[in-house]
């Protein structure tokens, strides 16, 4: 029988590291309050300048009540918590460690969409023309060349390599552009990342990643996160590119219905140049992820 | 009397007005979010205002006159019949054949765009609004039920036009015609006038009201008219947003909205290749022994096409010819085919000049294509001798249209024989014509036009063999590669393979299918009378996935993971074929 | 050369954007880093501008805050056609300087709930939604009298002028504060003729339109 769509996360969900404030926003005797799958969470420093998250219940309002903390880490700039049982670490980025890195958030927004619709247009190569027009691809040249998707044994995370499109404003240089090779990877339900080559050496790679804080199950912040091998820019020159790129995004995920991701085949057409977003919502569904999607069989 | 259902009525749903040149007008019905969008033809299209691949609104779409764009990923859907006809990230490729948005019945009556559930459905008639011409006042949504609002609206009072301005006393009456809409009349010494409220039920608790004045005024009054009523009803609007209770809204059962068409991949028929009935509308000599053919449908809609498209017809001496579709987007509602006469051939073409007239009735296939036009050229040339020039004609079209950059060299024994000048004119810019040039004058301009190869750029060749043989060589020689150059019959480039022939054995069916070199398994399930769903037909969705029950797949998806290829016990059956000489699917 | 302190995805800096480019004004750039550097608020930017807020103008030497303000400016300085800010009538200028009191609501409400929605600002959103509401109503029955009167703009006048560059943000990004202009069939149509405009540009959020087959009459 077909089950309606959940209203409470369940497990899947509840146990992951969720990002809940950036990591340099958060000041000592300061309480940040936001919100995380439809809970009202504090965030803060504790003596030692970790973060410190609690949830705030009904009661927990009341300054007398004891409020539950919740386990909280720091990584990659941002201070993430968990209402489940997290596991011990966080997914590993070993990028963000070498010592010649720049590893900042960039940009943070609030966008009506589930998560789930967030990571897959960041999963997607097709738009680039149109929404990023310029920048990230150009009209008329809008073909997606097949890349390959797998999910990786070991860690069960999902990988898009391969990837090439093209790009008009690729290189300084160039006047035609040129085709720009990508990999994505998802270890994260509700985290993506893209790794493009770096502009200053072509063997190694910049990180550009979105970690999505689902406020609930239709509603984001959509935090940007980069690890790049940059000398010249400044930060604000930096975050300038992940601002406009996340700001063209916004208007087409808050035109999307239904806001939560359908998992079921056949809710939605997909085609070949597809395979990553078809490859990601399977995924969601074997993992059990049943908050800010549509779960296979369930009607809206 | 019992109420009928909501959903077997139309309901307005705009105001004609409101359907500009190039604009997509958003709007809702019954819960059902609607793209209502005018064509260059004058079709207004009303739509879910959905796109089947990510859901993205189409009303935030661009109208481009013939089709509506996606802003997402750039699918265009079609005119009329909302299939998808284009997919930039596939350019070599035309969409399957099921591919559309979700269509809904659309009329135009009073000034207003009315659309429902039902296919014969109509709009309502009202006494007071026949025979004469009315005036469309200024629509105004409401936030309350629809029930609530007809309720208020009975209590609706105005001033006759010719009363504006006096303080004569006015007597006003309401009728409720019919469950949804009411006339209101209001009647002064010497002057009287009606207006009829229709309202639009948009979804719980939210409805438009849509007035129409039974008598247009004199243009001199007509604003202080709108004006008068406008403010008459922003009043009524005050007061029941005041005294809509919240929870009458939520208790409000809506009717169920179903399109006429469902949108995404309706039903399997769509990858089948049904017959059509067409009737000859118009037939006339359009070159020297070059007669051009509309044919319109005899029921319903004709499918869309892409460019390049051709179309089986079945002739009246039982022969069978492709005929190309010369149509650019602008044409719609007939297929345009060019015939020339061959008077030594097989008789196909004796008999389309000779024996088929206006007002007959053919049998046709509906239009393929195995030459699909790119959009995603950054020159395009088209090359056409005689006759090939009918899919070149569709190309030039479309790519006028998009305002791509292309030209179109036509060659023609003489003068007389340039075919379809009406549809060239307007293309003059791109086009250049040769006449009565020998063979190696041909040659020559070939050589010309082609000498300058870019990235990106796409030559496309219809015509007499020897043309288009000497066409290739020319262009290799210049530096055009192969996948550049298309000609009609040429391949599609995928990747795919389905060069193998192989049998397949339907367990539960105890049936042994043959399926040949270049048939997918699907189609050749469907020709066997088997419905299997699709969607994409590209591997990649997993619609059409069946279980594989003996023999070894050959897998040719991008849907399986590697674990599951290797499992070997389910296969995609559009594109994927059989390593094994048989397979065993448990259908 | 003109020098404009400017945030990408400020509604009131793409006043002066628009108008700039519209007029066809060569001008410089300056970012100011609103979020999440808060630059605006900075010691250094407030020597530009003490109220700490953009978007502020540098025009040789002569230094103007406020959009609304630099609007009336630019068009005063660069259109010599006097239509953008027509001094000439007073009535119609009367009309367009109530049209930009009136965009001053609009920014508090529609652009507040954007505020709100993107960027997590503290403001009642319930309240900054119903007061977009409330005007946007209002905005869409005086533009729907301007069409049957035969005219495109807010104010009466065969040519835009500044009131609409002053309303365009806030209605154009309303979507993004939660505001749908499901409702507003004539708002919609007169973005679209404000985006249709030569010299138009967009920003993220502005999601492009059809152009007309011929030019408009």
């Amino acid at each position: 029988m077909n089950a309606s769509v959940p209203q409470e996360p369940g497990a899947a969900i509840l146990d992951l590291w969720h990002p809940v404030a950036i990591r340099e926003d958060l000041r000592a005797g300061e309480t940040t309050r936001t919100r995380l799958l439809d809970r009202d969470v504090a965030v803060g420093l504790d003596d030692d300048g970790s973060p410190t998250a609690w949830l705030l219940t009904g009661a927990q309002h009341d300054a007398a009540a004891t409020p539950r903390l919740l386990p909280t880490i720091a990584a990659y700039e941002f201070a993430w918590t968990s209402l489940g049982t997290p596991p011990e670490e966080i997914f590993k980025i070993p990028e963000c460690d070498e010592p010649d890195r720049r590893n900042l958030a960039t940009f943070s927004v609030g966008v009506h969409v589930s998560a789930p619709r967030a990571v897959e247009n960041f999963l997607d190569l097709g738009h680039f023309p149109y929404v990023h027009a310029g920048i990230l691809g150009q009209a008329p040249r809008t073909e997606v060349a097949d890349y390959r998707v797998e999910v990786d044994p070991e860690t069960n995370e999902l990988w898009a390599r391969d990837c090439e499109f093209f790009q008009p404003q690729a290189a300084a240089a160039s006047t035609d552009g040129q085709m720009s090779q990508y990999t994505y990877r998802v270890p994260h339900p509700y985290c993506v990342m893209l790794y493009k080559s770096c502009p200053t050496d072509e063997s190694r790679f910049d990180v550009i990643a979105l970690f999505c804080q689902a406020l609930s199950a239709d509603r984001v912040l959509f935090h940007t996160f980069m690890s790049v091998i940059d000398e010249v820019s400044s930060d604000a020159q930096i975050r300038a590119f992940q601002t406009l790129v996340s700001a063209q995004d916004k208007p087409i995920l808050e035109n999307q219905t239904p806001r939560l991701l359908p998992l079921e085949v056949g809710d939605e057409t997909s085609v070949r140049s597809d395979r990553a977003s078809v490859a990601y919502r399977r995924w969601l569904g074997d993992l059990g992820v049943d908050y800010g999607v549509i779960p296979r069989g369930a009607h809206r | 009397m019992t109420a009928p259902d909501p959903a077997s009525l139309l309901h307005p749903v705009a105001a004609g007005a409101d359907l500009m040149p190039r604009h997509v007008v958003r709007s809702r019905l019954l819960g059902r979010r609607l793209a209502i969008w005018k064509a260059d033809d004058g079709f207004v299209n009303v739509w879910e205002d959905r796109c089947i691949h990510r859901g993205m609104r189409l009303s935030a779409g661009v109208n481009d006159g013939a089709e509506l764009v996606c802003q997402y990923h750039g699918w265009r859907y079609s005119n009329r019949n909302g299939n998808c006809v284009y997919i930039p990230a596939h350019p070599g490729e035309a969409p399957a054949g099921g591919l559309r948005v979700a269509t809904f019945a659309c009329a135009e009556k009073y000034g207003l765009v009315w659309s429902g559930g039902s296919p014969d459905a109509e709009p309502p008639s009202i006494p007071a609004l026949e025979g004469g011409e009315v005036l469309v006042l200024r629509s105004l949504p409401v936030n309350a039920p629809a029930a609530l609002v007809l309720e208020g609206l009975a209590g609706y009072s105005f001033r006759p036009t010719a009363a504006l301005g006096t303080d004569t006393p006015i007597t006003t009456s309401a009728d409720a015609g019919n469950p949804h809409s009411v006339t209101v009349t209001a009647t002064t010494t010497g002057a009287e006038s009606s207006v009829v409220f229709f309202i639009q039920p948009a979804e719980a608790g939210r409805c438009v009201i849509r007035p129409v004045l039974s008598a247009a005024p004199a243009p001199e009054e007509r604003l202080a008219t709108l004006r008068h009523h406008a403010r008459a009803l922003e009043e009524l609007r005050a007061q029941l947003e005041d005294s809509s209770p919240a929870e009458a809204a939520v208790a409000l059962p809506l009717a169920t909205l179903e399109p006429l068409r469902s949108g995404g991949t309706a039903g399997a028929a769509g990858g089948r290749h049904p017959q059509l009935q067409v009737r000859v509308a118009r037939k006339w000599v359009c070159a020297e022994g070059i007669a051009a053919f509309d044919l319109a449908p005899v029921a319903g809609e004709l499918p869309s096409f892409q460019p390049g498209a051709h179309l089986d017809v079945h002739l009246p001496n039982g022969l069978v010819r492709q005929y190309s579709l010369t149509n650019g987007p602008d044409l719609t509602g007939v297929y345009r085919i060019g015939v020339k006469l061959v008077p030594e051939g097989g008789g196909g073409s004796r008999c389309m000049h000779q024996s088929v007239h206006e007002g007959d009735a053919l049998d046709i296939s509906t239009p393929r294509n195995n030459f699909t036009l790119r959009r995603d050229a950054a020159r395009t040339l088209l090359i056409a001798g005689g006759i090939g020039i009918t899919p070149l004609l569709a190309m030039a079209q479309t790519l006028a249209r998009q305002g791509l950059t292309w030209e179109l060299h036509y060659f023609a024994q003489s003068d007389d024989h340039v075919a379809f000048d009406e549809m060239l004119a307007p293309l003059a810019e791109g086009v250049t014509t040769y006449c009565g040039l020998s063979p190696q004058e041909t040659g020559a301009e070939l050589t010309r036009i082609t000498r300058h190869y870019g990235p990106m750029q796409h030559a496309y060749l219809c015509g007499p063999g020897p043309m288009i043989d000497t066409a290739r060589s020319i262009a290799a020689e210049a530096g055009w590669p192969t996948e550049a150059v298309h000609f009609e019959y040429f391949k599609n480039e995928s990747a795919r393979d389905d060069s193998s022939a192989f049998d397949v054995t339907l367990a539960r069916r105890d049936q042994t299918l043959r399926i040949g070199a270049g048939m997918s398994l699907l189609n050749g399930l469907r020709n066997a009378g088997i419905d299997l769903p699709s969607s994409c037909e590209q591997g990649a969705c997993g619609t059409c996935i069946a279980t594989v029950l003996g023999g070894e797949p050959d897998h040719q998806d991008v849907y399986l993971n590697d674990s599951e290829r290797a499992a070997a016990n389910r296969m995609l059956t559009c594109v994927s074929r059989a390593k094994s000489g048989q397979l065993v699917l448990d259908l | 050369m003109l020098r404009l302190y400017d945030y990408l995805l400020s509604a009131n800096c793409y006043k002066p954007r628009l108008l700039l480019s519209m007029l066809d004004v060569p001008h410089d750039l300056v970012p100011v880093e609103f979020y999440p550097g808060r630059e605006h608020e900075s010691a250094a930017f407030r020597k530009i501008n003490p109220l700490g807020h953009i978007p502020v103008i540098e025009d040789d030497g002569f230094i103007l805050r406020d959009a609304h303000a630099i609007l009336v400016y630019l068009a005063g300085e660069y259109d010599p056609a006097r239509t953008w800010y027509p001094t000439a009538d007073p009535r119609l200028l009367g009309g367009v300087a109530s049209w930009l009191q009136f965009a001053e609501g609009t920014a508090d409400t529609a652009s507040a709930a954007r505020l709100c929605v993107n960027f997590g600002y503290e403001f009642d959103l319930e309240a900054c939604v119903a007061g977009a509401h409330r005007l946007f109503r209002v905005l869409d029955e005086h533009l729907w009298f301007r069409e049957q009167e035969g005219l495109d703009w807010v104010a009466p006048a065969a040519a835009p002028t500044v009131a609409d560059i002053a309303l365009f943000p806030d209605v154009a990004l309303s979507e993004e504060g939660g505001i749908s202009r499901e409702d507003y069939p004539s708002l919609r149509r007169w973005t679209e003729r404000v985006q249709r405009l030569p010299g138009f540009i967009d920003m993220p959020g502005v999601l492009p339109v059809a152009p007309l087959p011929y030019p408009p009459t």
